[in-house]
């Protein structure tokens, strides 16, 4: 079964670039945008830190452009690609077909904007002008694949990041408390699980995108 | 098949030679980074000057087009943008060593030795930048332009040290142009031949910018004026990232990205000693069999007003198709309407065919264009089976993998037709896929060798390294005769060209520029 693992979907599109026309480089160009797109840090502004954390329940993505396919040498065919493509890759929460639609009409509700900025030198993309039409689009160019990204498991985002938060503060309050008497460790769990709440995966948690402590969600 | 090249993504110069489309002067730049981080931005800030190779696809583009601007690096350059050292170390070697390492296998001893030439060539040279213009207006501004941009960012400097025709005068830069005369642009060097009429057609180059006759590999004998015998030489050859004629990727800095759509420049600028040159021709030329035009034709395998030899060995036809080549030539550049364009255009290829598209099948014994001559040893056009039919897989299969793309222009005038002093010759910039397989075999092998020509080592008779011994030039040259006429045998040839500088350069692709002015190149 390509695509999915449990509730986890591995989705692989290929879109066709445009090919070249006079002076501009649609390849140049779209890299430049990808460049352009946060990748640090740093470089955290108020938003999310990628776009495409503030796409709920993406484990995560990686675009990439594919000007070509590799030459083995002789004997081998040598061929080239018709066009260069922008490859989206995401490993997303969505346990079906159906889930996947609806994960990619969120994905364009959520960021119209930079999804018009990331895909403008595709192929007939100025056509896309709804949720609707993103998701038909997508579907379009997708590859059916089996290529899952390591380390997350196919829980919801939310649960997935909330048990990373605990995990880091779980193994600070462990280095902290250390030699405790029981009653003294006791009653410092309970302080600690109070505050990091582990049953709201809301918050206290990470943000999608990010793993700094300045930007975890309190409460 | 059919490759499919990303122009946009290509330098320029790579794909056409801009003297074609009427850019007619030229300046060399040369500048040495102090910091990483100013290189950096010296990068990123050349880029949007940067002529692409789609600019020469369009009328509409060129026309729009009054200065071009093209980048290279050096070895020593890319280390000093921060190139990461897995990416450094993947270059070729003679690529890292540079043309003055390599002055043994190119020939460059004597007066053409390294500690002889230019003063900028002393210095520790990063990157290479070429500007060429229609007008000097032009190239004055994009050359001001630069430079307060290197000023601003610091730490940029652009080297002194280029010689001139006044002793101890030097010139920040090396200036190029075309030679003139009575004020018309000449296709013309400073010995008087016309130059630079042949370069290479590869898969991927629109049929604009070169033709396949002559510029291709000849894969089968017949009619050299029939495509069919003729097929474009594969891009690998030229440009790294493409399949090349041993049908393997041509070897190639890592990551795939620093080197597809990129190249290399062997870029070398080489005085000519008019004097010497012309001294010869008087006094063979007055006993050659034929006289003076006729021994100057036997040197190059051209007539110095370009027509073949092979195909017109009669010299009234050799002036009679380079006369009617000027008119064509002239129509293009007098054209008033586009209709009026296309039609001089297509007028022009056609008697151009007569300039490029021939070989030397019928002319194996050199009786016509001896074996030795300049142009012949460049581009011996599949006549080293030397008449074996089938030796090869194809007639051509020894020379395709040594073809090189060539663009520069001549530099200084030379007024003086009997003196030899002065700074005047020609910039050849030679672009390939590997230096070494391609310019450096060339030079080693064929220009200042003969045993492949079975020539024993006779050099090239024009660019050769003649050898002086006590005194007395060796420079030889056998003129092969036919039934009738007996070998001609010329002697005491003596330099005629001399190396004043050089070097090795990576000619990147806009990716790969914006790639190195970010310093995101990632080898891992």
């Amino acid at each position: 079964m390509p695509n999915l693992s449990g509730n986890a979907y591995g989705l692989t599109v290929l879109c066709p670039l445009v090919a070249e026309s006079g002076l501009v480089s649609p390849s140049i160009e779209t890299r430049k945008v990808l460049q352009a797109l946060p990748d640090t840090q740093d470089s955290f502004d108020g938003r999310c830190n990628s776009p495409m954390a503030a796409v709920p329940n993406t484990y995560l993505a990686r675009f990439f452009l594919l000007e070509d396919a590799f030459f083995q040498g002789y004997p081998n065919q040598y061929d080239q690609l018709r066009s260069s493509y922008l490859v989206f890759v995401a490993e997303v929460h969505a346990g079906s077909e159906a889930a996947l639609t609806d994960y990619l009409k969120t994905m364009y509700a959520a960021i119209p904007d930079d999804i018009h900025r990331i895909w403008q030198y595709c192929i007939d993309f100025d056509q896309v002008t709804s949720a609707d039409a993103f998701e038909k689009y997508i579907r379009r160019c997708q590859v059916n694949t089996t290529f899952y990204f390591n380390g997350s498991t196919d829980a919801p985002l939310a649960e997935q990041l909330k048990s990373l938060y605990l995990k880091q503060e779980f193994s600070r309050f462990v280095y902290s408390h250390q030699g405790l008497k029981p009653e003294a460790l006791l009653t410092a769990y309970r302080a600690f699980a109070e505050r990091v709440k582990p049953f709201d995966v809301q918050a206290p948690t990470w943000k999608p995108g990010i793993s700094s402590e300045k930007h975890i969600v309190t409460a | 098949m059919e490759v499919r090249l990303n122009y946009t993504d290509i330098q320029g110069n790579i794909l056409a030679h801009s003297v074609e489309f009427g850019f007619f002067k030229a300046r060399y730049l040369f500048f040495s980074i102090n910091k990483v981080d100013n290189g950096r931005a010296f990068v990123r800030q050349l880029l949007p000057l940067i002529t692409s190779a789609a600019v020469w696809l369009s009328e509409e583009n060129t026309r729009a087009t009054a200065v071009t601007t093209n980048v290279a690096f050096t070895y020593n350059g890319l280390k000093q943008l921060g190139l990461p050292v897995l990416s450094l170390q993947s270059f070729p070697d003679e690529f890292i060593v540079g043309m003055r390492g390599r002055r043994t296998i190119l020939g460059d001893d004597g007066r053409s030795d390294p500690e002889c030439w230019d003063k900028v060539w002393h210095e520790d040279i990063h990157v290479f930048v070429s500007i060429e213009a229609r007008e000097d207006q032009a190239l004055e501004q994009r050359y001001a332009q630069i430079l307060a941009m290197a000023a601003e960012i610091g730490e940029i400097h652009l080297l002194d040290g280029h010689r001139t025709a006044v002793d101890g005068v030097t010139l920040p830069y090396q200036q190029a142009s075309v030679l003139y005369e009575k004020g018309i642009p000449t296709a013309k060097e400073h010995f008087g031949y016309s130059d630079g009429i042949s370069n290479p057609f590869f898969e991927g180059m629109p049929d604009d910018l070169g033709n396949v006759m002559g510029g291709g590999k000849k894969v089968r004998y017949g009619d050299p004026e029939q495509p069919s015998t003729w097929a474009p030489l594969q891009t690998g050859e030229f440009i790294l990232g493409y399949q090349d004629e041993a049908q393997e990727y041509p070897v190639a800095p890592t990551p795939p990205l620093l080197a597809k759509n990129g190249s290399f420049m062997a870029y070398s600028k080489f005085h000519e000693y008019v004097g010497r040159f012309n001294a010869y021709l008087d006094t063979c030329g007055a006993v050659f069999p034929g006289g003076k035009e006729a021994l100057a034709a036997k040197f190059v395998g051209r007539w110095r007003n370009g027509a073949p030899l092979t195909s017109f060995p009669n010299e009234a036809d050799a002036n009679a198709i380079a006369l009617k080549r000027q008119l064509a030539l002239a129509a293009i550049n007098t054209a008033k309407t586009t209709d009026e364009l296309v039609n001089a255009r297509a007028a022009f290829k056609e008697i151009n065919k007569k300039f490029t598209a021939f070989d030397y099948s019928k002319d194996i014994e050199g009786s016509r264009c001896p074996v030795g001559a300049h142009t012949r040893r460049a581009n011996p056009r599949g006549s080293l089976e030397f008449g074996q039919d089938k030796a090869f897989n194809t007639p051509s299969a020894l020379d395709d993998r040594r073809r090189m793309i060539r663009r520069g222009l001549p530099y200084g005038i030379a007024p003086d037709p009997a003196s030899n002093n002065g700074d005047h010759g020609t910039i050849v910039m030679s672009i390939c896929a590997s230096i070494k397989r391609q310019f450096e075999f060339v030079f080693q092998q064929w220009l200042n060798y003969g045993n492949d020509f079975k020539l024993a080592n006779d050099k090239d008779p024009i660019l050769g390294n003649h050898d002086e011994l006590n005194g007395v030039p060796q420079g030889r040259m056998v003129v092969q005769g036919d039934q009738d006429t007996a070998p001609y045998f010329l002697s005491q040839i003596p330099r005629f060209i001399e190396t004043r500088g050089g070097d090795y350069f990576f000619i990147p692709s806009l990716t790969a520029l914006n790639s190195i002015g970010e310093g995101i190149v990632d080898p891992t």
